[in-house]
This record gives structure tokens, sequence and C-alpha cells, in this order.
């Protein structure tokens, strides 16, 4: 089941900046969906739209079942923004108390709450402590806290591990994986490749207002798996008939089955050719999405 | 739930803030200031006894003391230190309330929730208004027990100051959000409702003045129709008696002189009328600080009391008493007495919807503008 649907939504800022151009995306139930893009590309913009802080110029679909723009929606949706500034004079503790009373959670499902996330996101001890005093890492995570406190079936991060160390965004990694176990869908927003590339079940790469790729990262990158055969010596004159790419003493034999390398290797052999390696090679996310902005004028510029 | 946690949060917001904590401890001091005045057989105690003035009129149980300690708070404590002082300092402690709720990156944090943005931004600006109420509250608790111990009378009515006081604030305030919220900046919002208050403040005293020169004119044209006609009835008389009387000729003359200055005096109404009827129509379309504050003056005042606010207007018919009797109705004096009178009366005689409806109507606009720009905008 679907827990986001968007068909051809739209966004012009004063009749002129698109900074959407018709996005149709699918969350499913229990993923972990990223949405990667360049900088401007539209990402947070699609993120705020979905969350009612943007009104969308046209926007069909669904969030849970019910039309975007629904307040009531958002009562079963975490949300954490990108930026997130949390009131100064507010201590951990009363940060979560404050937004999870504003998605209407009850006093004593806040109490219970507050203190087994602090505990989760590695915040026990820190909970009667002024925001002001904590880390950009603390914020972060006391940020994806806030956005549990309602016990959401969606969650909506833009830019989670934004200031996170490694030892963080691994802990953070770790915590969206058991969110997908219990069953919550996740909406990932990063330009962090390395990343989604980790804990993604599906993504999308949007550049320009416009998703130009959806899927799995497997379906995304099937077209690009290749054979590279390196050898010792002078490339053979039949190379480039045979092989799809012929680069110094490189052979690229594009496709995902290992049989059309057979062939090849049979007769380098015959003819008595050094096979330094035989590597079967296929796109990352970062090859991906240099593909998809490659694709495009300039990257994600918004016209 | 939501309002209880957004109450909550203001006042977190506003008790982090060292100037709230310095607005109720001058309050506390402005209140045990108050307390410290008393009186006695002998006249007024002022700091606790500390220093007497003695006085036949201002003694202890006397109408005149209850008019100077009541006239204290409706006059000079409501209408300086809360009208004026409190105000600024609340205007700066609550001017950053709607930039800071509405700053990228903890806007997008309020608005995501499950609450609709009308019910979000009311109940915010409810909520900020609840400071003011709160401190002009706990103000008014103090003066209450200060009037009743002081002059043993325990009147509910001094609590009036908080929702006219609050009303007061609240038409400067909806400034202050409108321009916080379009502009994002607190100094901003609070110079610009800084320059409005100012605007009001010479809006109010134009009609004031103008109301004063029309009001003056009206009773010199009075008092010249009736030297007329005075005159006229004496002129009759003496010419039943003799033609050829030597007053009738100084007689035409006044009456002549007389019909003159009035006609001069219609003049200038009119000319005045051109220019007071306009300023009146603004007045009616702007908050009305002034004459809000002022209810509570009229709503305390005793007409057989001591009234201090007269005494501040330059009026001393209070101390100068029966010697007024005494003076000729057509002198210049008179005619002023009269004039501050018949003003005194305009203005208490307006509506209460004149003061306070049309203000709210103002201040319903101001805010509606706000509430559909916090609607509209994409954040």
């Amino acid at each position: 089941m679907a827990v986001i649907q968007l068909q051809d939504v739209e966004k012009v800022y004063r009749g002129k900046v698109h900074a959407l151009r018709g996005v149709s995306i699918e969350v499913m139930d229990g993923e972990i969906f990223g949405l990667l893009g360049p900088n401007g590309a539209g990402k947070s913009t699609l993120v705020k739209i979905l969350m009612t802080v943007i009104h969308a110029s046209k926007v069909s679909g669904t969030m849970l079942g019910n039309p975007i723009g629904n307040r009531k929606t958002l009562e079963n949706v975490g949300y954490l923004p990108e930026h997130h500034r949390f009131p100064y004079y507010l201590t951990g503790k009363q940060v979560l108390h404050h937004y999870g009373a504003l998605c209407k959670v009850g006093r004593k499902e806040r109490n219970s709450r507050s203190s087994s996330l602090l505990t989760r996101l590695g915040l026990a001890g820190w909970e009667n402590k002024k925001v002001e005093t904590y880390s950009k890492g603390m914020l972060q995570r006391l940020g994806i806290a806030q956005a549990l406190m309602n016990n959401p079936t969606l969650l909506i991060l833009d830019e989670p591990t934004d200031g996170v160390d490694p030892v963080g965004r691994r802990e953070i990694r770790d915590l969206l994986a058991e969110l997908r176990e219990e069953g919550r869908a996740v909406f990932l927003n990063s330009h962090l490749l390395s990343e989604l590339e980790m804990v993604c079940d599906r993504v999308a790469i949007m550049v320009k207002g416009r998703v130009t790729m959806q899927g799995t990262i497997q379906s995304l990158t099937v077209d690009s798996q290749r054979y590279e055969i390196k050898i010792a010596g002078e490339m053979p004159a039949w190379a480039k008939e045979h092989c799809s790419e012929v680069h110094g003493n490189m052979l690229v034999c594009k496709g995902n089955d290992p049989s059309i390398v057979q062939p090849i290797l049979d007769r380098l052999r015959s003819e008595n050719i050094t096979i330094v390696s035989v590597n079967p090679v296929r796109e990352n996310l970062e090859d991906l999405f240099m593909r998809a902005v490659d694709n495009t004028d300039s990257p994600g510029a918004i016209q | 739930m939501q309002f209880k946690a957004l109450l909550i949060d203001a006042y977190r917001q506003l008790s982090a803030a060292k100037l709230f904590w310095v607005t109720v401890g001058i309050s506390a001091l402005v209140v045990v200031a108050y307390g410290s005045i008393g009186f006695n057989a002998e006249g007024v105690t002022i700091g606790f006894g500390a220093y007497q003035i003695e006085s036949n009129q201002l003694r202890e149980g006397s109408p005149w003391a209850r008019g100077l300690y009541i006239g204290i708070f409706s006059s000079i404590l409501v209408n300086i230190w809360l009208a004026w002082i409190a105000t600024v300092l609340a205007l700066i402690s609550t001017c950053s309330i709607f930039p800071e709720f509405v700053h990228s990156g903890s806007i997008e944090l309020t608005i995501s929730k499950p609450i609709g943005r009308l019910k979000l931004f009311f109940s915010k600006y409810l909520v900020s208004l609840l400071f003011v109420i709160m401190q002009v509250a706990i103000f008014c608790v103090g003066i209450f027990f200060c009037v009743g111990l002081r002059i043993g009378e325990w009147n509910p009515i001094i609590f009036a100051a908080i929702p006219i006081v609050a009303t007061f604030f609240s038409y400067l305030f909806a400034i202050c959000v409108l321009v916080g919220i379009v502009t994002r900046s607190g100094i901003t919002a609070l110079l610009i409702t800084g320059v409005f208050w100012m605007l009001l403040w010479t809006i109010q005293t134009s009609e004031a003045v103008l109301n004063r020169f029309v009001i003056q004119q009206i009773v010199d044209i009075e008092r010249f129709d009736e030297g007329i006609i005075t005159a006229t009835e004496e002129l009759e008389k003496i010419k039943t008696v003799s033609s050829e009387d030597f007053r009738i000729s100084k007689l035409e003359k006044r009456i002549e002189s007389f019909q003159d200055d009035s006609e001069e005096a219609s003049e200038l109404l009119a000319e005045l009328d051109m220019w007071h009827t306009p300023t009146s129509w603004v007045l009616t379309l702007s908050p009305k600080t002034a004459q809000t504050i002022g209810l509570l003056d009229r709503w305390l005042s005793d007409p057989d009391g001591f009234d201090i606010a007269a005494i501040m207007n330059g009026d001393m018919s209070e101390f100068e008493g029966e010697e007024l009797e005494e003076f000729d109705p057509t002198t210049r004096g008179a005619r002023e007495r009269e004039t501050m009178r018949r003003m005194r009366v305009d203005y208490e005689n307006r509506p209460l919807f004149y003061v306070i409806g049309t203000s709210l109507l103002f201040e319903g606009f101001i805010l509606g503008l706000a509430s559909w720009y916090f609607c509209r905008k994409d954040f």
C-alpha cells in the first residue's frame, strides 16, 4: 500500500520561478524512500508541500490515504525539517513535550515516550539541559526524537544526518532500519548519496523540479552493469568489435550475464594474452546521480 | 491541549527574557510606593509614615482623600505607568514573539503539526496578550489591597484596568504582529509600532485640540447671542421710556459688536469644522488609545470627590470652590471653564462602542490582514 502517492505536483513562485514541474512519486508502506537531488532541485519544496508548510500550485494525490493538505493526517506523520531551530529557552525534554502536545499526544504518553526516545537517540542525561547548549549533532538527534513523539506511521526527514559525526550517522542509519522493521515508512530527503545508498529501498532523483529517475537502486543501475577485463600487453585488434568499449588495456562488456564475457576470455587465453583482472562493475548511487544531473543542462538549478 | 502547549511556551519564552522580570519588579516597586501613601487625622503620610503632609481636606475618611488615592491610581498609575512605561516594556518584551515564531527553521516545526494555521495564529496572539493581562492582573491585585487597606474601599472596579489595559495594548500589539510576521524582525516591528503609536497620539491630540476650539467657538457664539438678546431687551426697555436716551447708541454699538463677534466666531467655527470633521472621522476609524485608558478614570471618578485628572488639566475649581460662584459668567475664564466642562461631558458621553468597538474593529482588520498573510504564506 502506498503511504504517499503524488501525481503531477507543481509549484510556481510568484508566477515565474518553477520549483516543481509535475512531480509524481510513490512511497510504499514500510520502506525507506530516498529523495535525492542537487541543491535547489526542489526536494525540500516537495517535502514542505506534504507537510502543508508550502501551498502547491497544483497537487493531486494522497498521504496515508487522505488528500494532501489534510491536517488530521499530520497526527500520524513525523517531520524533521532541514535547518530546524528549537526555542533556545527550552530543555530537550520540554521540546519533546511541546511538539508532542501540538501533535495531540496525551501527557502520560508524552512523559513515557520522551524518556524512551531521548535514551534511544543517545540523549539520556541531557533531557533537562537547555537546547542552546546542545551540539549540532545532538540537535539533529533531538529533531528526530521530536518527529517520533507522535509514534508516526510515516516519518519524513529532511537532511537528518546534516552536521552529525560518522558515529552519529551510523546510529541514525541503524535507527532508520529499526523504524522500517517496526513497519513505518521513512521518506528521506538528502544529498548524502552514500548514506541513502546504505539504507534506502527505493530512491527518486530530482533535478530542476522534475523526478528524472525512480525505483530501486538495483533496477536503476541494471543498464549500467558491465564487466571490465584488464589485460597485460597490447590490445588485440578484434577487441573493439566484440566488446562494448575499449579503454587502453581495458575491455568493457555491458550486461549483467557472466556468459557474455566467457567467449572473450577464451579467445584472450587462446591468444596467450595475460588477463590481469575481470571485474563485474555496477553503477553506484553517485554514478547514477551524476548521470541524472549530467542529462540536464545545469545541475539542479531551478529556472 | 494545543492551546495549553502554546500558552506554556509563550510563558517560557517571556520568562526567559530578563525584561519580563524587570517589568514585574518595577510593577512591584510601583505598588509598594503607592501603598506607602496613607492618610491620618493630620493629613497625608508618605513612605509608610516617614513624611507627613498636613492638610485639612486630605485627611483620613474624607472624600477628598479617597479622590486623591483613587485618582493617583486611575490618572497616574494607569495613565502614565500602565499606559506608557509598562506598555513600552511589554512591547519590547513581546515584539519578538511573532518574528521568532515565523523564523525559518522554527515555523516549519509548528505548522507541520495537526493544528490549523488560523487557530495557531490566534492562539499565539491570545497567549501573547496573556502576558500583559498577567502583568496588569498582578499589579491590580496589589493596588486593590492598597486601596482597601488605605482608604477602606474594596473596589472591584480597579480590576477593570485589566481588560482596559489589555485592550489598549492589543491595538498596538496587532500592528506589532502584522509587521513582525511580514518582516520577521522584532526591531522593525517595535519601531513601526512606535511610529504608529505616535501617529495615533497625533490624531487624538489633533482631534482634542480642534474639538476644544470648536466647543470654545460654540460657547463664544452662545455668549455673544445671549449678549445680543440681553442688550436688545435692555434697548427696547430704554426705547419705551425715551427714544433719545444716550445709552441707546451705546447699546446699539454693543449689539453690533456682539453681532460682528458672533459672525466672526461662526465663520471661524465653520472653518474649524472643516478640519475637525475629517479629523473626527479619522479618529473614529483608528484605535482610541487615550479614550480607552480614560474609561477607567470615567468609571472610578467620584463626582463629589477630588478630581486629580481635572487638576492635572489645570482646572483648580476643586480648590477654589465657592469663590468661583462670584465670577462673572461672561468672562473669558468662565467661558474657558464652560469649554472644559463641555469637552469633558463630550468625551464622557462617547459610547463604549465608539471608544472600544471601533478600535476593536480596526484591530480586527489588522489581525485579519496578518492572519490572512500567515495562512497564505509559504514558509
